[in-house]
């Protein structure tokens, strides 16, 4: 058993269940992701989830492009990636999805918090949440097994707002830690 | 000689049938706009930046039973190659990409691209395993051929060898909301579904 389930007593695997069974329960379908380690898990949980259709992508501007464009099919697309990826999406979040108003939930991690030890991360630390409030976009950060349910309303109310909602996971709730 | 882009469009929408078109920024969307007028079976996706192609590609996924063409200035292709696998693994039979090789960006007058004389998007798009991939360098050869490359029944590229426009004619004049309404009821009506709760 690793610690991680050690300290809870469930796995990543059952975090990643979860979270997909609140997403189906929303009616989201369509999911696009590219990803980093921590989120990694998850991805592989849903692209093997035949209540979604999981779309692997060049980068994570692509994912914006893909689930926008699918929001006009009547369902909300759902774009996973890591943080350092979500920083890249600025342009198109600001382009396409402010501009004509069309929500998408993301789904990212909160790389450069205690306890991630990759010093490439520090500028998410430094900047990622700033540079989400600078624009205005709707965050939600779920660190704990017990607020995942909290998933469900950020879907919901990405669609009341009419743009995209971010939701960030620590690197202990991925794992199961918490 | 590159073809006037003008006359392409007036060509290529007087074949239309019921296409949904998308369209991305500068020349697609200004000419498109002035040749059609279209506000209900286009989306003018001007704040595109090489995404046009993969916002077509969500459409396709969720409209199976329609065509749909997207439009892109080779600059957006340059920008975003890499878009061509995602397109390539969702194999839409029913996504139209249709590249304006002007060999410069368009939207802001004509700066050239990098190595402009060298790029070959055909080339490109069938080493990336597009199933159909169709070059236009003529008006005669486009309007021949416009059945078998637009009507295809697989994922398709085609590229229009194409001249900047004569002069600017302005965007669609329309806001993001607007386009989003018109472009989304339009499609609950004709598909009798709901798009926009």
């Amino acid at each position: 058993m690793d610690e991680a389930k050690q300290k809870s007593g469930r796995s990543a695997g059952e975090v990643a269940a979860a979270i997909a069974d609140i997403l189906a329960g929303e009616g989201a379908e369509l999911v696009a992701s590219l990803p980093d380690g921590w989120i990694a898990p998850l991805i592989k949980h849903l692209g093997g989830d035949a209540r979604f259709r999981h779309v692997p992508v060049n980068r994570e501007e692509s994912a914006v492009g893909l689930c926008s464009g699918a929001y006009f099919g009547g369902r909300m697309g759902v774009a996973l990636m890591g943080a350092s990826g979500f920083l890249t999406c600025i342009y198109a979040i600001t382009k396409i999805n402010y501009t004509y108003q069309i929500p998408l939930l993301f789904l990212i991690t909160l790389r450069g918090l205690p306890g991630d030890t990759a010093r490439y991360h520090v500028s998410n630390a430094l900047y990622l949440k700033p540079v989400i409030d600078a624009i205005d976009l709707p965050m939600l950060t779920v660190e704990r097994f017990d607020e995942l349910p909290r998933i469900g309303e950020a879907y919901r109310h990405a669609q009341v707002l009419a743009r995209p909602y971010v939701v960030g996971f620590t690197r202990d709730l991925l794992r199961g830690a918490r | 000689m590159a073809i006037p882009i003008e006359e392409a469009f007036s060509t290529i929408a007087a074949r239309r049938r019921d296409e949904l078109v998308i369209t991305s920024a500068g020349t697609s969307s200004e000419v498109w706009w002035k040749t059609t007028g279209d506000t209900e079976q286009t989306f003018y996706l001007e704040a595109s930046m090489s995404l046009s192609t993969l916002f077509a590609a969500g459409l396709a996924m969720s409209y199976p039973e329609a065509r749909v063409w997207a439009f892109l200035g080779d600059g957006a292709f340059v920008m975003n190659t890499g878009m061509l696998f995602v397109e390539r693994a969702l194999a839409l039979p029913n996504l139209v990409s249709i590249v304006i090789a002007n060999r410069c960006y368009g939207s802001v007058g004509g700066v050239a691209l990098p190595d402009a004389a060298e790029i070959d998007v055909a080339a490109v798009a069938r080493a990336a395993g597009i199933a159909h991939v169709a070059e236009f360098r003529t008006m005669a050869a486009l309007s021949q051929d416009f059945d078998a490359a637009f009507g295809a029944k697989e994922p398709t590229l085609i590229v229009l060898d194409a001249a900047l426009p004569q002069k600017s004619y302005g965007s669609p004049p329309l806001d993001g909301p607007e386009l989003k309404y018109r472009f989304g009821r339009a499609l609950e009506r004709r598909f009798g579904r709901t798009v926009l709760a």
